[in-house]
């Protein structure tokens, strides 16, 4: 391959992976709100909440696969505690009231990421296997990066299983369309709730974990994963799962280009496009409802 | 309460606020000016969200601009008098709530709340990122404050502390009475009446997109107006202080707080978080853990806020008088 061409499939794959991440965490964000209407604004707090869990495990066991095994599951519980007892009990008051039970959430994750772990970035230490750089057909990639390209195609793989195959899922999918006549059938929606939001923030929490060694793990995390995520979701249309696939996939080729040509403007370029998005389609590209 | 207690009230609280100055120190004047211009700020985000029902998550933007708008002219016109500054905040605010509004008004509930928030982001970046216009993350010093200017009278010196108190007061409080006033017009009832049934409204034959963007406009403005007694104070117009997520988070916790069922309640929630925060300073450095944790009680809690906790205390209180 020419010097040009390796450098634009480096970018590719550099835009794939963090499209990737953003998925795992847009995901579960767009199903949370499709299901239960709550815009979680704390999401990628738990995400970011997860990366500090996997650097604290594997700084006490020294295995990265456990840590990042370990992470997201404490961060899916938190998760799920939270759901049951600070979003339940509001529910009855509206989505605005769960809303800004959530804008609580992420500043007491944020305030205590900080009074627990500090305010320095802190490094997580990729393992041996995971550090090294390949050729692929006169191009060096990192290894990593291609571990997390993988590793999220499998989990998403997976979701789709779950999703699509399984009652659960058939579950899932009814109560995004209509909850309440789900309910009416006799399903316990509220523990259908919870499992979901658990689930969601579990995904946020594989994302946050992976995306460790990539970003380092600092307190500003949160807020750069939560508004791309975010734009994702908006963009892709509250609710859908496929728009969320496409617009993060997108996101994340406008940024790795963006950065490579625009530096400047790459931010600005991407909420200039949900601007523009919403402009003429105010649900997003697939969204069908508020 | 009858009507001459809550004169003789009021008449207390304007002779404390004349008063203040030569009864505290200046770091709690400026404490003081701070939190009327938060209220002024967290008032107009409850002209949206109390009053006509939707959550403007980015509420930041017009307080920003505001702020901006100001910075801006001062560092670039020479001279430039005081009172059309004040006027430059208030156009840039509202104006970026007109050119908004044909978009919002087509939307409530949460969709609401993310496109404010998609757009206060929109601009936050931006003025992060064009730093030869803002200044980027130094943001712009407002290096003079410019007199108050009357041709003829007088020309007083905003430089000084004591004056400055006064004029920012007098902004303020003329600001608050006039939102007041219009929340008590027909119109005030208008914008209360489409919040709690938006198809009898427009089956009456109102205009609900026209009075919903007027209502916009209204509370853009002031909140412009709020950013530019800010940027005044300050001296310093930067991206994070005037516009980052945090400037929105404020004033919602600061109404919700107070209450978002009445006018006073953000005002009071305003005087709650900064007297709360100038206790907890001494402790810790973690303001936002202890505002964080009193914010989701209130929501789970008393969600009318404090205001809406005293009033049913008193419909209790009166209760128990009469049986």
């Amino acid at each position: 391959m020419s010097p040009t061409a390796v450098l634009y499939t480096a970018q590719a794959l550099h835009g794939l992976a963090y499209g990737m991440l953003l998925f795992l965490i847009a995901s579960g964000l767009t199903l949370i709100f499709g299901m239960m209407g709550i815009l979680n604004i704390a999401h990628a707090s738990f995400a970011m909440l997860a990366a500090y869990f996997c650097y604290s495990v594997m700084k006490i066991t020294g295995n990265f696969w456990i840590a990042l095994l370990i992470a997201p599951i404490i961060a899916g519980l938190i998760g799920i505690l939270t759901e049951r007892f600070l979003l339940r009990p509001v529910h009855k008051q509206g989505h605005l009231a769960e809303l800004l039970i959530t804008v609580g959430i992420m500043m007491l994750i944020l305030e205590l990421v900080k009074l627990f772990w500090g305010t320095e970035s802190l490094v997580v230490k990729i393992p041996q296997s995971l550090s090294g750089l390949v050729k692929i057909g006169g191009l060096t990639y990192p290894v990593y990066r291609l571990f997390v390209i993988g590793l999220s195609l499998m989990i998403l793989g997976f979701m789709a299983l779950i999703l699509f195959k399984t009652r659960l899922g058939k579950i899932v999918r009814a109560a995004v369309s209509d909850a309440e006549m789900v309910s009416a059938l006799g399903i316990n929606t509220p523990l259908v709730f919870m499992t979901v939001f658990g689930i969601g923030i579990w995904l946020a929490g594989v994302a946050g974990a992976v995306a460790g060694p990539l970003l380092t793990v600092f307190p500003g995390m949160a807020d750069q994963l939560g508004m791309d995520a975010f734009v994702v979701v908006v963009v892709g249309g509250f609710g859908s799962l496929l728009g969320a696939f496409i617009v993060a996939l997108f996101l994340g080729e406008l940024n790795a280009y963006g950065i490579q040509f625009i530096p400047r403007l790459a931010p600005v370029l991407m909420f200039a496009f949900m601007a523009l998005v919403l402009a003429f389609k105010p649900l997003g590209l697939f969204g069908e409802r508020e | 309460m009858r009507k001459p207690i809550r004169w003789i009230l009021w008449g207390l609280l304007f002779a404390l606020l004349l008063l203040l100055p030569r009864l505290v120190s200046f770091y709690y004047l400026n404490m003081v000016i701070a939190f009327a211009i938060f209220s002024l700020y967290a008032v107009t985000l409850n002209i949206l969200l109390g009053y006509m029902g939707v959550l403007s998550f980015g509420h930041a933007m017009f307080f920003g601009t505001g702020a901006y708008a100001v910075a801006l002219v001062l560092q670039h016109i020479e001279g430039f008098p005081l009172i059309p500054t004040l006027l430059v905040g208030a156009l840039a605010g509202g104006l970026l709530a007109l050119i908004l509004c044909p978009l919002l008004v087509r939307v409530s509930g949460t969709a609401f709340a993310m496109l404010t928030l998609a757009f206060s982001q929109l601009i936050f970046v931006a003025a992060l990122k064009y730093r030869e216009v803002t200044g980027g993350e130094d943001g712009i010093n407002v290096t003079a404050v410019p007199p108050l200017n009357i041709p003829g009278l007088v020309s007083i010196d905003m430089t000084d502390k004591v004056h400055f108190y006064y004029f920012a007061m007098a902004v303020v409080v003329l600001c608050l009475y006039l939102l007041w006033f219009y929340t008590k017009t027909p119109f005030g009832s208008h914008i209360m009446a489409i919040r709690d049934n938006p198809l009898r409204m427009d089956y009456l034959g109102f205009n609900l997109a026209q009075t919903k963007a007027i209502n916009l406009v209204v509370s853009g403005t002031f909140a412009g107006i709020a950013g530019a007694v800010h940027a005044l104070l300050m001296k310093l117009v930067a991206t994070f202080g005037v516009l980052d997520i945090n400037t929105s988070f404020k004033p919602l916790m600061m109404a919700y707080i107070g209450g978002i069922g009445s006018f006073f309640g953000p005002i009071v929630g305003s005087g709650v978080l900064h007297l709360l925060e100038d206790v907890v300073i001494r402790f810790t450095d973690r303001i936002g853990l202890v505002n964080g944790t009193i914010f989701i009680l209130v929501v789970l809690f008393a969600p009318q806020g404090l205001i809406g906790l005293i009033s049913s205390f008193k419909a209790k209180w009166s209760a128990k008088e009469r049986s």
